[in-house]
């Protein structure tokens, strides 16, 4: 059981690493591509400011969307994995 | 310098290899001649290379360990030990009395083989006692049966996307975070030197 506990906790302390540098990953690209979508869509810069809310508008969408909540899966996918492994190994 | 970073490199790559090399599932078609278990003091190299006792049992210096003596087609011989993983090496393994009934269940005579796949992972190094633990055992219809390694080939795909995802993740954050903050520091270097080069009367 002390082994099952310290795998809860390395894991969950991993994951979260990884969660993190997903979630910062994931925002830094959707924040790139609404630069360059205004870029591309308003060649001329539009007016003062117009950039900057654009893209911070594009993020706010971000932030409530399903690929933000689907950042969840880095805790679920190894979760499922290690019970397949468990599964496979022992009882099959 | 050249020789540091091909040194290093090298270096790495030899560690990941083994590394893979030992904790990776590898597939034997074997026959199974013997099944017992024996009290194994473990010295200190090869304690490295013996898992936990059993999960439930209290640890002790001092234990049974099981061993799978096995045939291969070429009549070379192999020793299994046959232990619990705990959870490293990752194959979460608690049936190893499971598994030591079942290989006592396909245990066979020459005259009438029965041939099995030993899933196992480690090494067999002699002049240490260290044996490669066995996982799991499947009876298989004969000796040259085609074992294709599906876990093996799911895991490096997946290290392989994650090392691709790690240096994407590194070269965005190269791009986003520290070129602009070096760009800025320059501008403000060049803001500097202006200044100095009027102060001191320089053509900067």
């Amino acid at each position: 059981m002390i082994v099952m506990l310290e795998l809860l906790v390395v894991g969950f302390v991993v994951l979260t690493v990884i969660y993190l540098l997903v979630a910062v990953y994931s925002r830094s690209v959707r924040r790139e591509k609404l630069e360059k979508e205004f870029d591309a869509d308003v060649p001329l810069g539009g007016g003062p400011g117009s950039r900057d809310a654009y893209v911070e508008q594009g993020m706010e969408a971000y932030e409530h969307g399903l690929r933000r909540k689907l950042l969840v899966l880095v805790y679920i996918l190894p979760a499922i994995a290690l019970a397949v492994i468990v599964y496979f190994v022992n009882f099959h | 310098m050249r020789k540091v970073k091909w040194t290093f490199w090298t270096l790495v790559i030899l560690i990941v290899g083994l590394f893979l090399n030992y904790n990776l599932p590898q597939h034997d078609v074997v026959r199974i001649t013997d099944t017992y278990n024996r009290q194994t003091p473990l010295g200190t190299i090869n304690s490295y290379f013996y898992a936990s006792q059993d999960a439930g049992t209290a640890p002790s210096s001092i234990r049974d360990v099981r061993f799978i003596d096995a045939v291969f087609p070429s009549g070379k011989v192999i020793v299994y030990r046959n232990e619990d993983t705990g959870f490293w090496p990752p194959y979460l393994k608690f049936d190893s009395s499971n598994l030591q009934a079942q290989a006592n269940n396909v245990k066979s005579t020459t005259g009438d083989p029965q041939w099995v796949m030993v899933t196992h992972y480690g090494w067999r190094i002699t002049i240490e006692s260290i044996y490669p633990n066995a996982v799991k055992i499947t009876p298989v219809a004969g000796p040259d049966v085609t074992i294709i390694p599906w876990v093996n080939i799911i895991i490096l795909v997946l290290m392989a996307v994650g090392l691709f995802m790690l240096r994407r993740m590194w070269l965005q954050f190269w791009e986003r975070m520290v070129d602009p903050a070096v760009a800025s520091a320059e501008e403000a270097g060049d803001r500097a030197r202006g200044f100095f080069g009027r102060l001191f009367g320089r053509k900067g």
